[in-house]
């Protein structure tokens, strides 16, 4: 039977890689996809703040340590400019993150512990993403020195006085850079996402060769030679966990060492958990053949059952951004179970603490399979051979 | 001996029965000709030999052994050519021959030897590295056959190889049959040819509604039919509804037109040549020759079963 099947296999895999369009649809696109999440989580992932500050108030001395005190900060790049038009125009066009504009007066009514929001304006087309650092920490600092502004009345001398205090800065902090690894998990999820979109893609295409032999009647020659319908069948489950398997590896491979993209995640760990659920989706094509009466039903069937499940379990995009009621639907779903795995590896949980999500994907796998043997058996149709 | 007995074969699926407590026997060395029309149960029978399906009752033996305990050796002396082409267009004729002649665990030099020798057979050796994507029907037909014999089977069931293809491969094809046949195959052979039936099997079983109605040599067969007769006139020019016209004429069966003869089946003990002449020159269509014969195939097949092969 081994031997039956190991020629079996050899077959499939001269036929599918002679193809061209077999290495871009199996290697190909998944590289693709995570390309296409690099892209759109990269950006991110870019530390450094562009900042351009138009400075309307001369040189008073509070306008002065303002600015200095927004350069002071750690990740962030200041460049200065007269021209307000100028600064906004480079916002427009991407070369600054945001400005921030210092307008006449601004010294003064701070002095007077009045300070007021128009006169210091931070400027992006980017929202809160990239101004609420700057925004948050510059509050603190023109806070404290309306504080001390209020509380002289007036007093020019006993500001300065307390004010030069304040500058020797005697409450210092200590700051730390944390690294931000909610970019990596959010680059991975997408990666891992559309990878297993396209790995039940694969598995469904490499099964239909099932129907295909059947429409060009081969099928009837292999089933009338001494090979087993069982050996072809469990042939066919080989070469795809085999192709699942090399799609896998190729994948990880150019993720962390062609892309750099950190996963956080063991490789043995991704790659069992990735295999493991390559065997539901094995299954899950298996069911869809089984169910189907020919190739163009099936690719009918794949359509109608991977895309909206892939969507509705966050393959496309991150689940918690979904209704309730939707992340509830997708608890039905093998894809769901494999991210919320790698979420919580991700999140520092280790292997051994994933026996549910394990146990249900094996589950589903199990699920599957039974109902597409129990299906192929009853299957009488005489189509199929006379 | 016998390489293949049937023995009250049955098939049924569900409520309709396509194969009906059929017996027969195929002994070692004939080309035999199963003939029946569309549906008659043919292709149930030979599915069923191939063991691609599992019979409703009954039982059939191939070279002594029950197929049904004995699959493996069934299928390993077995080749099969079906009627449609069943090739990998994606592998060359070589790669495909080689692979289905490894499905019956050849390998390595003798692979390769049967490979070549069975692509020789059919004429297609110097197109082993060819894709039949570039071949013309007839190549394809005879690439067909080359997968179901180079594992050297006892049994080669040949359903219909020679459909839709072009006259000279036909007979290369009917060559072949012959060789294969003087090499030592036994062969099963369906066609809707009735000629090509009636030019290589030795002997013909008729199949309908899943029963043999007749079996015997083509005399054997003929000499069935006594009360009959075809009456071949050739004519100039064809008109369907001449045809239409002398099918109304007592005693007249079956009337069928072929290449400017308009071959009529008739009862043998009504004289009605002088009706049907008339009723031709009625409708004003030119008679070149009249031929009364004694009964084909056709007509055997015909009067038994009440319609033509290729219904």
């Amino acid at each position: 039977m081994l031997k039956d099947m190991a020629w079996l296999i050899r077959k499939t895999l001269t036929n599918t890689f002679r193809n061209k369009r077999s290495w871009i649809v199996y290697f190909g696109l998944p590289i693709c996809g995570i390309v296409l999440s690099m892209l759109l989580y990269g950006n991110a992932s870019n530390g450094t703040l562009r900042i351009g500050i138009a400075n309307h108030d001369g040189d008073q001395t509070l306008s002065q340590d303002a600015i200095r005190f927004v350069q002071s900060l750690n990740n962030v790049k200041v460049t200065m400019t007269d021209d307000e038009q100028a600064l906004r125009s480079d916002i427009a066009a991407g070369k600054l993150d945001s400005g921030l504009v210092i307008g006449e007066g601004f010294s003064d009514a701070l002095k007077n512990g009045n300070p007021d929001p128009e006169q210091l304006t931070l400027v992006s087309v980017k929202g809160a993403q990239v101004t609420a650092y700057v925004k948050a920490l510059l509050q603190g600092y023109v806070g404290n020195v309306a504080a001390i502004g209020k509380q002289t009345h007036g007093d020019s001398a006993a500001f300065d006085a307390i004010y030069a205090a304040y500058a020797k800065k005697p409450f210092q902090f200590h700051t730390e850079a944390v690294k931000d690894t909610s970019n990596k998990k959010d680059m991975t999820y997408q990666s891992i996402g559309y990878l297993i979109t396209f790995m039940l893609f694969s598995a469904a295409n490499l099964t239909e060769l099932i129907l295909k032999e059947k429409e060009n009647r081969t099928f009837l020659r292999l089933m009338s030679s001494p090979i087993s319908a069982r050996s072809y069948v469990l042939s066919n489950v080989a070469v795809n966990i085999l192709i699942l398997l090399m799609q896998i590896v190729v994948a990880l491979f150019v993720m962390k060492t062609v892309l750099k993209v950190d996963s956080g995640i063991p490789f043995a760990q991704m790659l069992s958990l990735l295999l493991l659920f390559g065997l539901a989706a094995i299954g899950l094509s298996l069911l869809i053949v089984a169910f189907a009466r020919s190739s163009s039903s099936a690719s009918a069937l794949q359509n109608l059952i991977l895309t909206p499940t892939c969507l509705l379990s966050g393959c496309f995009f991150p689940a918690n951004i979904m209704p309730e009621s939707v992340n509830k639907i997708a608890s039905f779903l093998p894809q769901h179970w494999l991210l919320d795995s790698l979420q919580k590896l991700q999140n520092g949980e280790g292997l051994g603490s994933l026996g549910l999500n394990v146990g249900i994907l094996f589950a589903f796998a199990a699920a599957f399979s039974l109902i597409a043997i129990y299906r192929f058996a009853r299957n009488n149709d005489t189509k199929s051979f006379v | 001996m016998n390489v293949l007995e049937i023995r009250n074969l049955t098939k049924k699926f569900d409520d309709f029965v396509a194969v009906d407590n059929m017996s027969l026997s195929v002994s070692e060395g004939e080309i035999f000709g199963f003939l029946g029309a569309n549906g008659a149960g043919k292709s149930t029978t030979i599915s069923m030999v191939a063991s691609l399906l599992r019979t409703t009752k009954g039982e059939i033996l191939l070279l002594g052994k029950n197929i049904a305990s004995h699959g493996k050796f069934a299928k390993s002396n077995i080749g099969i050519v079906p009627q449609d082409i069943a090739i990998y267009e994606n592998m060359t004729a070589y790669e495909n021959v080689s692979f289905f002649a490894g499905l019956y665990g050849l390998r390595g030099a003798l692979l390769k030897e049967r490979t070549i020798e069975a692509l020789e057979f059919v004429g297609l050796s110097d197109k082993g590295k060819a894709y039949p994507s570039t071949f013309s029907g007839g190549m394809k037909r005879r690439l067909n056959i080359a997968c179901a014999i180079a594992h050297r089977p006892k049994l080669i069931i040949m359903d219909e190889p020679t459909v839709g293809i072009d006259p000279q491969s036909r007979n290369y094809i009917l060559n072949s049959v012959r060789k294969l046949n003087e090499m030592g195959c036994t062969i099963i052979y369906t066609s809707h040819y009735m000629e090509e039936v009636e030019e290589i099997c030795t002997r013909i079983a008729i199949v309908d509604h899943g029963k043999i109605i007749a079996e015997g040599t083509k005399e054997q067969l003929k000499a069935i039919i006594t009360d009959a007769k075809d009456i071949w006139i050739g004519v100039k020019s064809e008109r369907p509804s001449a045809i239409d016209n002398l099918k109304q004429i007592p005693g007249v069966i079956s009337v069928r037109l072929e290449d400017n003869v308009v071959k009529i089946a008739s009862k043998g003990e009504i004289n009605n040549l002088n009706q049907i002449v008339q009723q031709l020159i009625k409708d004003q269509i030119e008679i070149r020759s009249v031929e009364e014969q004694a009964p084909n195939l056709e007509t055997v097949f015909l009067t038994l079963t009440g319609r033509n092969l290729r219904d």
